[in-house]
């Protein structure tokens, strides 16, 4: 079955058509050419997919895209704006924060939730704001430096 | 050897190039390659058992579903694929060798019609005795794994004893064994096993491929070794290699994972049969568990002897490595192993070997660490309580017997400087070791509370660099008015940061600036179709042409403006990007230069080098061809909870002599991932098959290191001993970052309390377990 939604997808209203078993992964993946939002196990078990839903975080292979009709989402692609890239962005470049990158676009996102609830998050809070995302080049120090100086240079 | 003589850019940090595009979410992956519209989505219906004859039905049906495009089995395609030995079928034809074989392969609309299409297919199976570990293939009379194995292309080339199911066997001597064991004054036998791994990349295997108008393929693929994998396809689909163009793009991860062809080739065959239409091909996570690779379990006996004042006399080593149902991409892997079988010392005595194990189980690949992380797993382990035996300090009687500079260690090798010592003491520094403590012997009385006991362990590893013939390198530069500074390397960027160390380099070399730099991602068709570069040591190869590229461009720029300035190039140089002269002191900026000539010559100049490097001993033997040994060496400080069994690192220490850290920050980026995985490796995974079919199939059932994992302390240590041939005094990191980790970390828990594990992984099990064995021998 078809249904029309919309979506508030990086800021911008998005209207599309989606069968009712489409996840909201593929919507943003196939439908909105959204392709920095990864597909790593389509069992919300990688966080590759993570997105934010309404400001919290979610594995987007595990959410319908139906259900997230009306609801504003973030993805790693709107994370900078005109004036440049976002502090998270820079300080991952920076701090060698990305290896292979396949892991960086969740983890950007889940480290924007973070910054979101918490201005300047400890080193264990971080550690468990990352640990639904896998990183298999094991670069996670340097990811955790990378959003540690982002939040510190936070206004 | 040149030293830097720009500090701002060689040995300076440097971010990585592809980092801003990776984290916007431009960088385009496997998954992202979209070709046309109208792409066709291939899927891929895999074997369930491990041994069984077998018949495909009702494919008509499949073939004539809505939406299918095409569809292929064994029996339409019979061929094989390999690079040394062609020992796997591309799809199976009569029978299967492994759970996890290709049966069948289809393209059709969309990869939910391709999945309807293949579950019409029905697959009847007539089960075959199946050879599961090491332990039955090896014995006598019992099932072979590749009855035909004789008649497979390539089979001439192994040492093999087929009837035995040994695929492969390599042995390295020196000295006298039976006279080492004699002087010994002790002797200590003991086995150890390592489980099977998988590579688990982030991003799974896939990619599209397309027949063009003229019958060749292209394919643009997320893959390591795009020519080795060229000329594997083009061989089992009979086509010349260079009728098969492959066009690499970024890579979410390989680890060895990505090296050679598994279910490419079936991506190849279908693509040949759509009418031109591009076909996209993307493993879902089980299929990437279970269709692909996995890393080769180990099954190790090592006897070594020592004299009473620590001196190592004899060392007698068989590391069997159960390959799966294919040795094909495990033969490098077995090379490595029988170079460092003997850990990093200097036995006068000693028998290596190093054999390949046919199964029935996944074939395996390389995985980072090659081996020699589960070689030291055994010979790390082994020294320490030898050292205990002799109630020697296991550090003293490691130094006593480390290989030294000058050391003749094989017939064509003789031992450079090395960081092994340093590397050791840094290591334990960087813990805050204790050397007094002693081991631990519990003496718990009954009844008394558990407790959270600690330790400290420690490893030293050593990993040979061999440059295989396959190690070749080509960089072409470009340099010209629309792209400024264009470079292709035959290597591929999977995230250890090649394109970064190009760049750093080539501006370092021309002395232009790094913006102007652009690394294109690799083509095959740029190269001759018998082009085999490397895949690994990349730094080493692709280095050493760069110079050689960069050092051509040099002149070639200079040579075209000393013609105008009727001066001689010796005078002139490019600094900062601008053309000199000393002698004449006329400068010239070169993007003005590149804009609109000079002299008389008025039309912009494009600039055009390519250069090749060889091995230096291409051909030759196995020995001949290694180049160094990398040294690192792990300590780890663990707590152990008597309660569970359970483990916490404390703190882990990894040192790595890189010769000369061109990048310091980058290489700390690599040791530290290295340091993570091996944990991970160490304590967390396993690939469980359960009658020959792989039962961890995501990351619940095989769980991969995340944040929680991590230990407490991380100290990445870089060590600088130059590598004299290497460039500017550079060795190549990789694998060997993986080496001493996991006997660090079961040094430590041994001391912690006192029990020693000799399988990995360490399961909180495994330790419970020891401890009540150990509790229950005491009482």
């Amino acid at each position: 079955m078809k249904h029309e939604i919309q979506l508030i997808v990086n800021g911008e209203t998005r209207s599309l058509t989606v069968e009712s078993q489409q996840t909201l992964l593929e919507a943003l993946r196939e439908d909105l050419g959204l392709t920095g939002v990864k597909h790593g196990c389509s069992t919300g078990e990688c966080g590759a997919c993570s997105v934010l839903l309404n400001g919290e975080v979610v594995n987007s292979c595990m959410v319908l895209a139906v259900e997230a009709a009306d609801a504003e989402i973030l993805t790693a692609e709107g994370l900078a704006t005109d004036e440049g890239l976002h502090p998270l962005q820079k300080s991952f470049i920076d701090h060698h924060g990305v290896q292979c990158g396949y892991c960086a676009s969740g983890m950007l996102i889940s480290a924007k939730a973070l910054l979101n609830r918490t201005s300047r998050p400890h080193e264990e809070e971080i550690r468990e704001a990352l640990v639904g995302n896998l990183c298999r080049c094991g670069a996670y120090a340097d990811i955790i430096k990378s959003i540690q100086v982002a939040s510190r240079a936070r206004r | 050897m040149m030293i830097s003589r720009k500090p701002h850019v060689i040995g300076k940090p440097f971010p990585l190039i592809e980092a801003q595009k990776k984290l916007t979410g431009v960088t385009c992956y496997a998954g992202d390659e979209t070709i046309t519209p109208d792409m066709l989505h291939a899927r891929i219906l895999f074997s369930q058992r491990p041994s069984a004859r077998f018949r495909l039905d009702n494919l008509d049906a499949a073939r004539h579903f809505p939406g299918v495009a095409a569809l292929l089995t064994g029996q339409d395609l019979a061929t094989r694929m390999g690079q040394t030995i062609r020992d796997r079928e591309l799809l199976a034809v009569e029978r299967v060798y492994f759970a996890g074989q290709p049966l069948a392969v289809i393209a059709a609309e969309t990869p939910e019609i391709a999945d309807e299409a293949l579950a019409l297919i029905q697959v009847t199976y007539e089960d075959l005795p199946a050879v599961l570990d090491i332990e039955q293939a090896l014995t006598p009379g019992g099932p072979q794994v590749h009855p035909d194995f004789d008649d497979y292309p390539g089979a001439d080339a192994l040492n093999a004893d087929p009837q035995q199911n040994i695929a492969h066997s390599l042995t390295f001597t020196r000295g006298d064994i039976e006279q080492g064991f004699a002087e010994a004054d002790v002797i200590l036998e003991r086995s150890y096993t390592a489980a099977h791994l998988q590579h688990a990349p982030m991003e799974t295997h896939g990619g599209v491929a397309q027949r063009q108008p003229d019958g060749s393929l292209t394919m643009w693929m997320h893959l390591q070794a795009p020519f080795l994998q060229r000329k594997i396809i083009a061989q089992a689909l009979h086509m010349d290699p260079a009728q098969i163009r492959i066009i690499t793009g970024c890579v979410g991860g390989s680890f060895g994972g990505k090296v050679f062809v598994s279910v490419e080739g079936a991506l190849a065959a279908i693509a040949l049969q759509t009418e031109g239409r591009p076909v996209r091909l993307l493993l879902t996570r089980e299929e990437e568990f279970a269709g692909t690779f996995t890393a080769p379990a180990m099954r190790a006996h090592v006897k070594m002897g020592a004299t009473r004042d620590g001196r190592i006399t004899a060392i007698e080593a068989t590391y069997d490595w159960d390959v799966g149902a294919s040795v094909d991409a495990a033969l490098f892997h077995l090379q490595a192993v029988a170079l460092a079988g003997t850990g990093p010392y200097a036995i006068p005595n000693a028998t290596i070997r190093s054999r390949a194990i046919y199964t029935n189980l996944l074939p395996s690949a390389p995985l980072r660490g090659l081996g020699i992380a589960q070689v030291h797993w055994a010979i790390e382990q082994h020294v320490a309580e030898l050292a205990e035996m002799l109630n020697m300090n296991p550090i003293t009687m490691r130094q006593w017997n480390l290989v030294k500079g000058g050391d003749r260690l094989f017939p064509n090798f003789t031992m450079h400087a090395n960081g092994l010592q340093t590397c050791g003491l840094q290591v334990i520094d960087a813990i805050n070791w204790r050397p007094a403590a002693p081991a631990h012997s519990y003496h718990a009385p009954p009844g008394a509370a558990p407790k959270k006991r600690i330790g400290q362990g420690m490893a030293i590893g050593w990993s040979p660099i061999i440059l295989s013939d396959q190690c070749g390198s080509s960089v072409s530069i470009r340099i010209d008015k629309d792209n400024l500074c264009d470079i292709i390397v035959d290597g591929v960027d999977i995230g250890q940061g090649l394109y970064a160390f190009v760049t750093q380099l080539a501006s370092f070399e021309l002395n232009i600036p790094v913006e102007w730099i652009t690394v294109e991602p690799t083509d095959t068709a740029n190269y001759p179709p018998d082009w085999e570069a490397t895949y690994h040591n990349l730094l080493w190869s692709t280095g050493h042409a760069l110079l050689k590229a960069t050092a051509k461009m040099k002149r070639q720029i200079l040579t075209y403006l000393a013609k105008v300035w009727k001066e001689p190039i010796s005078n002139m140089d490019i600094v900062d990007g601008e053309i000199i002269s000393y002698a004449s002191r006329r400068r010239f900026p070169l993007l003005d230069l590149l804009e609109n000539g000079a002299g008389e010559e008025t039309s912009p100049p494009v600039f055009s080098v390519t250069a090749t490097y060889r091995p230096p001993n291409a051909g030759g033997s196995i020995d001949s061809l290694l180049q160094s040994f990398a040294a690192t060496a792990y300590a780890a400080e663990v707590q152990v909870d008597e309660k569970t069994g359970g483990v916490t690192i404390l703190k882990l220490a990894a040192a790595a002599d890189v010769g000369h850290a061109l990048n310091p920050e980058s290489v700390k980026a690599q040791i530290k991932g290295g340091m993570i995985q091996s944990v991970s490796f160490t304590l967390l995974e396993e690939m469980i098959f359960e009658n020959g079919v792989p039962r961890s199939n995501n990351f619940r059932d095989y769980p991969i290191a995340t944040t929680a994992d991590m230990p407490q302390q991380l100290h990445p240590i870089v060590v600088e001993v130059p590598q004299q041939s290497g460039p500017y005094g550079a060795r190549d990191l990789s694998h060997h970052v993986q080496v001493g980790a996991a006997p660090a970390i079961a040094n430590a828990i041994y001391r912690a309390v006192g029990v020693r594990i000799r399988d990995l992984p360490i399961t909180a099990q495994r330790i419970y377990d020891a401890m009540q064995a150990k509790r229950a021998e005491e009482a």
